[in-house]
């Protein structure tokens, strides 16, 4: 592989900042970082960087996942998380933001529940901002290890039907995964309850399906997305029960097209999204996702390192 | 204060006034005020006015000064030092203040505050006390006070019933009742306005229906308690501008104020996060931008209002979803007019005149503006073909939160002339 690929952008905040060429780049290098891994263990691309978790929300398998891919390149690393921090002393964004930077610190992972905080940091810094997760907006890097996945399982993503199911309105992956299929030349159907996506407002022109049988009939991939408890108290939803019911997986609805592949960014709430029987079946990707996401990490980490500012 | 201006266009609707004059403005009275030569005083100011209009004063319906309670935003003197830069010879203050402008003692705060300025202060009395909503403020009070209309700026009145209320006790004097138009049950938490963008964002979207079941539902009310006087503040939707549209043909008394960022911005800019972009209204879409205008020429938009809206740089540089809505616009709000809609869209200047100081006169009741000899001269004094570049370095308002830093406008204005006093703009 080329090992002088620059991506088109200096950072990763949207997914529409890559073009196929970078993604394709991202894969080919997370392919290598995959394969060598249980030789090398350890790879050097990021000696000498140090990179900051800035987690301002709180986050299990994203910061681990980037935890591990930075250290596996060599990187230092420094972890923040925003209820352990000056944050919940009134320091504004921009203060922190400052105050890591004066430590000489490179590259900045940011998960933060606010939509724009990457991009805002990115405008205000020097150092290299990747995107982990910003409030509804985007969250890129599971976007690719998606991707990733299902080029690895397939063996090409153009083509595929892949259906996104859920929670639309609200998710961030959905936003990423949109974005980074229609790059990649695959055909993005939506499936959510009216109020989870409303039927007027629909920015990607993608085809919206009405019913998850209709979903699972046409697709290839069925990309499940998290519900969020919170949206049954605001009222948004009926019931648990009736979200379940209409908009969920059961082993019944998969058991009828078992060569469906199943994807979930997790953690999943199985019972509502997702019958925790189906986690079993080797056409329900869930643990592929987790593994490739530190690979697919690792390669962009090492791909934006060489915009660090020597 | 004696100046000359020498050959300037002195444009005044009222009197059918647009004509090229020598005007002499001494110790705050016009003493001349026609094409043939005058005599002045040695110590006269002379000013060849061939590039420059005079209009009777320039008032902002629309102005949030801050004070009392944030004075780190602006205050009274530098809002209206603000103004005056701007081109302005008067404002009515908004009731957003802290403690709100609900009660005798703080309308005397600020009367004491802004007399001898030459900027009017014209107060704005909240419908409610503490704007919130539920009790009617002392209307007949605050009236003799002198405070010139009634609004819980920045809020709408939730409840129909108390809205209901404070029309039917406007009745007895006819007072002017103003709202902001927004349905708070729609907007919880947004961000900016509802539309394709928004959901890419993944920001919360302010859908125009918010604001449009509110200028409905006020006008219903207006209509069913007597034909109240109605003004609607910043009004941003095509929708809004077709109530307001039938409501007049109804010959109901409802007026309306436009802004000049929801005249000439639109809500795609908002791909940046530029918290300078964010507002109350939020910018919406060129359909709805091309109804203003439209609404502008047909005269159903009755005046232009700044919605100067002071904030901190620490208030609005932070997460766009935690910061405040609101931008300054008394500095720039002439230069846009004059750039877009007398140079882009071709409308007149005594047009223009007519949307940003005899209308809203009218609006208020206030007594007009005249520019003959004899009179107190309260002028705005621009000039339409200057071009400059926007600068807040030169601003008078402690804030600078606008997204028109470094943009290039053909018309500034010039000097603002008022109560014995003249400003000379340093934009």
């Amino acid at each position: 592989m080329n090992n002088d690929y620059l991506l088109s952008k200096p950072y990763l905040i949207n997914s529409e900042d890559l073009t196929s060429e970078d993604i394709a780049a991202i894969f080919e290098k997370a392919r290598y970082f995959l394969e060598d891994y249980p030789k090398q263990r350890k790879f050097t691309d990021l000696k000498g960087i140090t990179v900051a978790l800035a987690f301002f929300e709180p986050s299990t398998r994203t910061k681990l996942s980037f935890e591990l891919a930075a250290k596996r390149l060599s990187a230092d690393t420094i972890s923040f998380a925003s209820s352990s921090s000056s944050l919940t002393k009134g320091e504004s964004l921009i203060d922190t933001l400052r105050t890591i930077e004066a430590m000489d610190v490179q590259m900045y992972v940011v998960r933060h529940a606010n939509s724009g905080v990457p991009k805002f940091l990115q405008e205000n810094t020097r150092g290299v901002i990747l995107n982990a997760g910003d409030g509804k907006h985007e969250h890129p890097t599971q976007a690719l290890l998606d991707s990733f996945t299902l080029w690895r399982h397939f063996g090409r993503v153009e083509g595929l039907k892949v259906c996104i199911a859920g929670d639309i309105l609200h998710s961030r992956v959905a936003r990423s995964n949109i974005n980074v299929l229609k790059t990649l030349g695959a055909e993005v159907a939506l499936c959510s309850p009216g109020t989870l996506l409303p039927r007027y407002l629909n920015p990607w022109n993608v085809k919206l399906i009405e019913s998850i049988d209709d979903a699972i009939e046409w697709a290839d991939v069925l990309l499940m997305l998290r519900l969020q408890r919170e949206r049954m108290e605001s009222g948004i939803l009926p019931s648990i029960r009736e979200f379940s019911k209409f908009y969920g997986v059961s082993l019944e609805q998969f058991s009828r097209k078992p060569d469906l592949v199943l994807m979930h960014p997790g953690p999943v709430n199985y019972g509502i999204e997702l019958d925790y029987r189906v986690s079993s079946f080797p056409n329900c990707l869930i643990q592929t996702q987790v593994t490739h996401g530190v690979f697919i990490r690792m390669a962009l980490l090492s791909l934006l390192s060489k915009f660090v500012a020597v | 204060m004696n100046i000359l201006f020498k050959n300037i266009r002195v444009i005044n609707p009222t009197e059918n006034f647009d004509k090229i004059v020598n005007l002499y403005i001494k110790d705050g009275i016009i003493e001349h005020c026609s094409n043939e030569e005058c005599i002045v005083d040695s110590s006269t100011e002379i000013i060849d006015g061939s590039q420059l209009v005079a209009a009777p004063g320039f008032i902002d319906i629309h102005t949030h000064l801050r004070e009392p309670g944030f004075e780190y935003k602006e205050t009274i003197k530098t809002g209206t030092d603000a103004a005056a830069n701007g081109g302005f010879t008067a404002v009515v203050c908004m009731p957003n203040t802290e403690p709100s402008i609900d009660d005798v003692t703080v309308v005397e705060y600020i009367k004491n505050k802004s007399k001898d300025l030459l900027v009017d202060v014209y107060i704005a009395g909240s419908i409610s006390q503490k704007r919130e909503g539920k009790l009617i403020s002392p209307m007949l009070e605050l009236d003799d006070a002198g405070v010139v209309m009634f609004t819980d700026d920045g809020r709408s009145i939730e409840s129909s019933e108390m809205l209901r209320r404070a029309f039917d006790y406007a009745t007895t004097r006819d007072l002017l009742i103003a709202e902001h138009c927004e349905d708070h049950s729609l907007t919880k938490n947004f961000a900016m306005d509802e539309c394709e963008l928004s959901i890419k964002l993944g920001l919360k979207g302010y859908p125009r229906i918010a604001e449009e079941i509110i200028v409905a539902r006020d006008i219903l009310l207006a209509e069913y308690s007597g034909n109240r006087r109605l003004h609607l503040q910043h009004i941003s939707t095509k929708g809004s501008v077709e109530l307001i549209r039938s409501a007049k043909m109804k010959g109901l008394r409802v007026s309306c104020e436009v802004t000049p960022h929801h005249l000439f911005l639109s809500h795609e800019l908002l791909d940046s996060y530029n918290t300078n972009l964010k507002m109350n209204p939020p910018l919406r879409s060129k359909e709805d931008i091309n109804a203003l205008l439209e609404g502008i020429k047909e005269g159903i938009i009755d005046c232009i209002a700044t919605d100067h809206a002071p904030h901190a740089l620490h208030e609005k540089e932070v997460e766009f979803e935690k910061a405040p809505c609101g931008i300054t616009g008394l500095e720039t709000s002439i230069g846009l007019i004059l750039n877009n809609l007398y140079h882009l869209f071709n409308i007149e200047l005594s047009k223009i005149v007519e949307l940003m100081s005899i209308n809203p006169r009218k609006i208020l009741n206030l007594k007009q503006i005249e520019i003959k000899k004899n009179e107190k001269a309260n002028l705005t004094i621009f000039a339409p073909n200057e071009e400059w570049i926007v600068s807040s370095n030169k601003f008078m308002s402690i804030s600078k939160n606008m997204p028109y830093e470094n943009m290039k406008l053909k018309g500034r204005p010039k000097f603002a002339i008022n109560n014995g006093k003249l400003w000379s703009s340093t934009l």
